[in-house]
């Protein structure tokens, strides 16, 4: 640990930012989030609890779907730029949510003793026009493989269960459809 | 153990090591790859300016406000290893909910597998001001972390000065306070009476052994190209915790 230089350097963030090793990792600016690295990043599929609310029917899907392409928009109630996002995403999965599966996950505490119950979430849902499937990711297992850095954080996965398009922030429907049609042309490549 | 005493030892130098003697102890101790569990990493910047592999974690001495107690290093030498961030809640990016989350599925790994009492948790907060009990609270249950759990604990220094000296010259973090009116728009927390600000801040999770020293520091641990996954992580914290 170069102390010294460290100590040097302290007076001025930038002077800090530009020593050394410390450029290479250096101070993150607010606007400079890495767009859709990760590409190509495989798992196998996860079970996940699908709850009933507009759109969403109780049950399990997989993620990734083993047979075909899985878009996956993971959100927070708690989160003012994922509301931002719900008519975009609403817009998305107009256009093209009949050719993948189309869905929402959360990794909020959801049920007793959570952080809120399954009824605030339908509440949340209904009141922000989601009319989509709308998962639950308790233990965040999902949401720690795919999110791409702070939410809203999206993901397109084709078939074989490969990453082909994921990205941070508010998107449009445009931005979430071209993510969408990586997968999908993925897809028709390996075909 | 001869290594607390070392320790101890080295505590008290630390903090006449502000004076300015602290590179020559440094340059003792440092870069010493007998005394951790995981080897260095390929990917990371060899010996950068804040503490990293091989290198002692610096002492602290810092108030966890729902707790209700402080926490320091001496609760964990000697004990069991930790896992420690740096963030604030208003965070305006989604970095620091990333970096939470990093330290939430340690949380959930150690609860799965039973080594829940062997791992300490810490999330320090350098925004003391608009960082109190309740935020915090509500901050931990959005981002799923059980924070009444004995592994949790929430660091928050007094007042902003501390935090910011805690930051920088302890944790050798850069930090830099931006004021809403120079470059940032607007922030999604309208509900308080400080002024509008952000923070600049380095992405970094820590792992420390169970002798105080560091065995990763994850640099830009999210957002950036030297992103860690989280499996990563609690890969990393159970071969260094131990688990089977």
């Amino acid at each position: 640990m170069r102390r010294r230089e460290f100590l040097a350097g302290v007076g001025s963030v930038g002077v800090v930012a530009g020593a050394g090793a410390v450029a290479v990792y250096g101070l993150p600016s607010t606007d400079s989030l890495r767009d859709g690295d990760g590409e190509g990043d495989r798992y196998d599929p996860l079970e996940i609890e699908t709850i009933d609310a507009p759109g969403s029917d109780a049950g399990t899907i997989q993620v990734p779907d083993p047979d075909q392409p899985t878009f996956v928009d993971f959100f927070g109630t708690w989160c003012a730029p994922c509301i931002e996002q719900m008519p975009a995403l609403a817009e998305a999965n107009e256009r093209i949510g009949d050719d993948v599966v189309f869905c929402s996950v959360t990794s909020e505490n959801v049920g007793d003793g959570g952080a809120l119950s399954e009824a605030e979430l339908v509440e949340w849902w209904d009141d922000n026009d989601g009319n989509w499937t709308v998962g639950l990711d308790p233990t965040a297992e999902l949401t720690a493989r795919y999110l791409e850095g702070g939410y809203p954080s999206a993901v397109a996965i084709d078939a074989s269960g490969r990453v082909q398009w994921a990205d941070s922030g508010v998107k449009t429907a445009d931005e979430l459809v071209a993510g969408i049609e990586q997968a999908l042309e993925a897809d028709a490549g390996d075909e | 153990m001869e290594r607390r005493t070392y320790l101890r030892s080295l505590g008290v130098a630390g903090v006449a090591g502000v004076a300015g003697c602290l590179d020559t102890l440094d340059g003792a101790v440092s870069g010493d790859d007998s005394r951790t569990v995981l080897s260095p990493s390929d990917d990371h910047p060899s010996d950068p300016p804040y503490p990293s592999h091989g290198d002692e974690f610096p002492s602290f001495s810092i108030p966890d406000p729902i707790a209700e107690t402080t926490v320091s290093l001496d609760d964990f030498v000697g004990e069991r290893p930790f896992v420690m961030t740096y963030f604030f809640t208003s965070c305006p990016d989604g970095a620091c909910p990333a970096l939470l989350l990093r330290l939430r599925r340690v949380q959930e790994d150690a609860a799965e597998h039973g080594y829940e009492d062997d791992i300490g948790l810490l999330a320090f907060t350098f925004d003391p001001e608009r960082d109190t009990s309740p935020v915090l609270r509500e901050y931990a249950n959005e981002q799923g972390i059980d924070y009444e759990a004995d592994n949790w604990q929430f660091l928050r220094p007094d007042t902003y000065e501390e935090a910011e000296s805690l930051t920088v010259d302890t944790f050798g973090m850069a930090l830099r306070r931006i004021d809403d009116d120079d470059e940032h728009e607007e922030s999604d927390h309208d509900d308080h009476d400080h002024g509008e600000y952000t923070f600049a801040h380095n992405n970094r999770v820590t792992l420390v052994n169970e002798d105080g020293i560091v065995e990763r520091a994850y640099p830009s641990a999210v957002l950036s190209e030297h992103a860690v996954d989280p499996e990563t992580v609690v890969e990393d914290t159970r071969t260094v915790v131990g688990v089977e």
